[in-house]
């Protein structure tokens, strides 16, 4: 969501005496407007003392038809030890995240509006109410991501960015004669107005990096034609702040430019592919037909959206509750959903398994990027609460108890990770979403179905 | 949980207990029976001292009659009150575990290792209540009011008790009067807080009542008994054989899923009050909203029998979908025009 009251490009490229303003933009010509990671110049050395402390962000990436739970809850609780399965791929960062065991989103099962589990979960998921059954007349509750943008977003340009990688219908029923509005969206400003996800990357990035609001086809259509990147754009203003960094925030700035112009060179060659296979194709042209290359795109411009405070609150839908996708590249052809419906026969339990860590070999890309982003003496994970979680546990059973849930990132030095944290059995998922509005810095005594917060989490 | 598009089910029970006295375990039983003639069906079970290994021993017992998740359904977690003394383990509780089968394996598993594998009590009793129809439910308390009245504070869910639940039946007390009774005595200020505060009319079955009628231990020599039962290994762990259990918890778990059968007869309306040394009486009163039941010796018999046919039964499975609608079908009563029998 496009913060009303956060200026754009407001802050002019210059440095304030000796110090960097943090919302420094590098503007250019046309359309663009480049913010800027966290920089040594932005906090001297010699004040390192006062520095601001760093932002902390949070983003949700929401998996659909829950998990094979043999393969994803270890048969131990505490610190770390062998990781199952479908987190193996996580086995470099298992210093790095907690798994919650037993929260529950009571919201999500049926009570007595009987069938619909898959509309329910995504529904409730960050809303925390049993959303209304329908197809028309949709009713959630505002989702706790957009309260805390609402408190905060006005410290970034966007107060929110809303992704996701499967399909953004707002209408018709998706499930059980609930709305796809419930299926295919996380995020809530009000209760009848969800907030619908981005799916193509060029528009992501133009979000990010451009005015705020995607080019106009002409816009695109130039600058395709000269070739040209969106840092072609920004060059003087580059050349400016170079001029007056030192050595490692030009090194900083270099890598993180080089990283726009990484994921900016793979959607245009995503768009050239789309064009071969086919030029009249209905479809958004920078949707790459590959899931993994997809999904790269999108999470590195969460990272460089997180580095450069552009926003602090991210919601990733990768697919959708009740997604039909078919996993080819794994050799599995039948769709997600259908496949979770396994009736306990091991060669379709196996395929789902299979999905789910495939899944997670994804985020762990992303992990190794947030990990790997320095801001201060941290990480940028170290400063993060990325939440990876289902919203269902057991596709096949459809149960709302025990929902799959990893955090990743310390929530700026305040979690302790690297542990397996189980709660009493239907532990409201609610009380984990009050403790981290806490660390956001918007507190609140309930949301939704919460009996308080989820304690020991932290380092205390 | 309700029967997807079948209309509404039959009433939820909720059994709140300490399970001090062994009649608490036959209740459970006896709700687990009723619920498979209909009755009733049976919510979750919330105890109200924190004891792991009666919640094991509880959890076993459900796992027994509810049978292995499965269709959309958990078997709900034991509600496990966290403050308190656990007090004594009595070998009902543990003796069960003890069973092998031929094979080795035990005969019931206990999967409650640590506090975790439960429950609070005030949330699942708000969870499970959201998933009953209006006025369709009711609460059996048979031990003190802790959980009951930690319930009573949680935002909104006395609200939601008045919108769900019929009536709580209460194990406790003596009518019209008599010497305090321990259930009450264990916590004062929560019993005179449910009685202030609890939204639905209350019924007492006062310590008079599950004294008389006593649950007979021969029962469980009976064919009809299956050789591995939670409920029988526990009874026959409590205390040495053959005994009778009075039936305290069992007089308001009968009362509760069948109101209307005559078990019991009523009191005049009044309201019920408590001392300070746990003993209660009762003031008749129009529109008070307690009552108390009376023995009725004519009906001593049929009371008896329903314990011994219904507190230790096998478990009726679970019916969902195409089986659930066949069973029906075979339970429609036989057509009204029956042809003749042949000559």
């Amino acid at each position: 969501m496009m913060n009303p009251k956060a200026p754009v490009m407001s802050t002019p490229a210059t440095i304030k005496g000796s110090t960097l303003g943090r919302r420094t933009f590098l503007r250019g010509i046309g359309t663009a407007a480049i913010g800027l990671p966290f920089l040594d110049a932005m906090a001297p050395a010699l004040f390192a003392s006062t520095a601001p402390e760093a932002p902390v962000r949070m983003a949700f990436f929401y998996l659909p038809n829950g998990m094979i739970m043999d393969a994803w809850n270890p048969s131990y609780d505490g610190k770390f030890g062998e990781l199952p399965r479908t987190l193996k791929p996580l086995e470099a960062y298992k210093d790095d995240f907690i798994q919650l065991g037993n929260l529950t989103h009571n919201t999500g099962r049926a009570l007595l509006d009987g069938a619909g589990d898959h509309g329910r979960c995504s529904g409730s998921y960050l809303t925390g109410v049993q959303v209304k059954k329908s197809v028309v007349e949709i009713k959630a509750s505002v989702s706790f991501d957009q309260l805390v943008a609402n408190q905060i977003g006005s410290k970034t340009r966007f107060a929110s960015l809303e992704l996701g990688m499967d399909d953004a219908r707002q209408a018709g029923d998706c499930d059980s004669g609930y709305s796809c509005a419930y299926t295919n969206n996380l995020a809530w400003r009000g209760e009848t107005q969800p907030l619908p996800p981005t799916l193509d990357p060029r528009v992501v990035f133009e979000r990010l990096f451009g005015a705020g609001q995607p080019m106009t086809p002409q816009e695109r259509a130039r600058q395709a034609k000269n070739r040209r990147s969106i840092l072609d754009f920004v060059t003087e203003d580059t050349h400016k702040l170079e001029g007056s960094l030192g050595p490692s925030d030009r090194r900083k700035l270099d890598e993180y430019l080089s990283s726009i112009r990484d994921v900016e060179s793979r959607i245009q060659r995503t768009e050239s592919d789309n064009r071969q296979i086919d030029p009249h194709m209905d479809k958004p042209y920078g949707i790459p037909m590959d899931f993994a290359e997809h999904f790269k795109m999108m999470s590195d411009m969460i990272t460089i959206a997180f580095q450069a405070d552009l926003t602090r609150i991210v919601t990733f839908m990768v697919t959708r509750e009740g997604s039909l996708r078919a996993y080819r590249e794994l050799g599995i052809s039948d769709g997600h959903h259908p496949l979770t419906h396994h009736r306990n026969q091991a060669e379709l339990i196996e395929k789902v398994r299979k999905i789910n860590e495939y899944h997670t070999r994804q985020f762990a890309g992303f992990i190794e990027k947030m990990k790997s982003t320095k801001e201060g003496d941290r990480s940028l994970l170290d400063n993060s609460m990325i939440v990876y979680g289902a919203g269902l546990q057991d596709g096949n059973l459809h149960l709302h108890e025990d929902l799959p849930t990893l955090m990743f990132g310390r929530g700026g030095n305040y979690f302790k990770t690297g542990r397996r944290i189980v709660s009493r059995r239907e532990t409201p998922m609610c009380n984990l979403f009050l403790t981290m509005m806490d660390r956001m810095g918007v507190h609140m005594e309930h949301f939704g179905d919460s009996n308080g917060h989820l304690t020991g989490l932290d380092l205390g | 949980m309700p029967q997807f598009g079948r209309g509404k089910p039959a009433a939820g029970a909720f059994f709140d207990s300490d399970f001090r006295t062994i009649d608490n375990v036959l209740a459970v039983g006896l709700l687990h029976g009723l619920q498979g003639k209909g009755d009733c069906t049976f919510a979750i079970v919330t105890m109200s001292r924190p004891n792991l290994a009666v919640a094991g021993y509880l959890d076993a017992v459900e796992r027994y009659y509810r049978g292995p998740a499965g269709n959309f359904a958990q078997v709900p977690p034991i509600g496990l009150c966290t403050e308190g003394s656990p007090g004594e383990t009595s070998p009902a509780y543990v003796e069960p575990f003890q069973r092998k089968k031929p094979d080795g394996t035990p005969v019931y598993q206990n999967e409650v290792k640590s506090v975790n594998q439960t429950g609070d009590p005030t949330l699942l009793i708000r969870n499970y209540l959201q998933a009953q129809y209006d006025q369709n439910c009711f609460f059996i308390l048979s031990g003190p009011a802790t959980n009951l009245a930690a319930a009573l504070d949680f935002p909104g869910l006395k609200e939601l008790l008045a919108a769900k639940a019929k009536y709580l039946v209460i194990a406790g007390g003596a009518f019209p009067s008599g010497p305090a009774e321990a259930h009450i005595k264990a916590d004062i200020p929560a019993f005179k807080k449910l009685l202030a505060q609890w939204p639905t009319p209350i019924f007492f079955s006062g310590n008079e009542v599950g004294a008389a009628l006593e649950f007979p231990g021969a029962s469980l020599d009976r064919d009809t008994v299956p050789v591995d039962h939670p409920i029988a290994d526990a009874y026959r762990a409590n205390q040495t054989m053959p005994y009778n259990a009075q039936s305290w918890a069992m007089t308001a778990a009968l009362y509760g899923a069948r109101p209307k059968e005559g078990y019991f007869k009523l009191s005049g309306r009044g309201q019920v009050s408590v001392d300070g040394e746990g003993r209660t009486a009762f003031s008749p009163a129009e529109k008070g909203n307690h009552q108390y039941l009376i023995l009725d010796p004519a009906q001593k018999e049929k009371i008896i029998l329903a314990y011994v046919e219904l507190a230790i039964t096998k478990p009726v499975p679970r019916r969902f979908g195409k089986a659930a609608a066949a069973d029906d079908q075979e339970q429609q009563p036989p057509p009204k025009t029956v042809p003749p029998p042949k000559k």
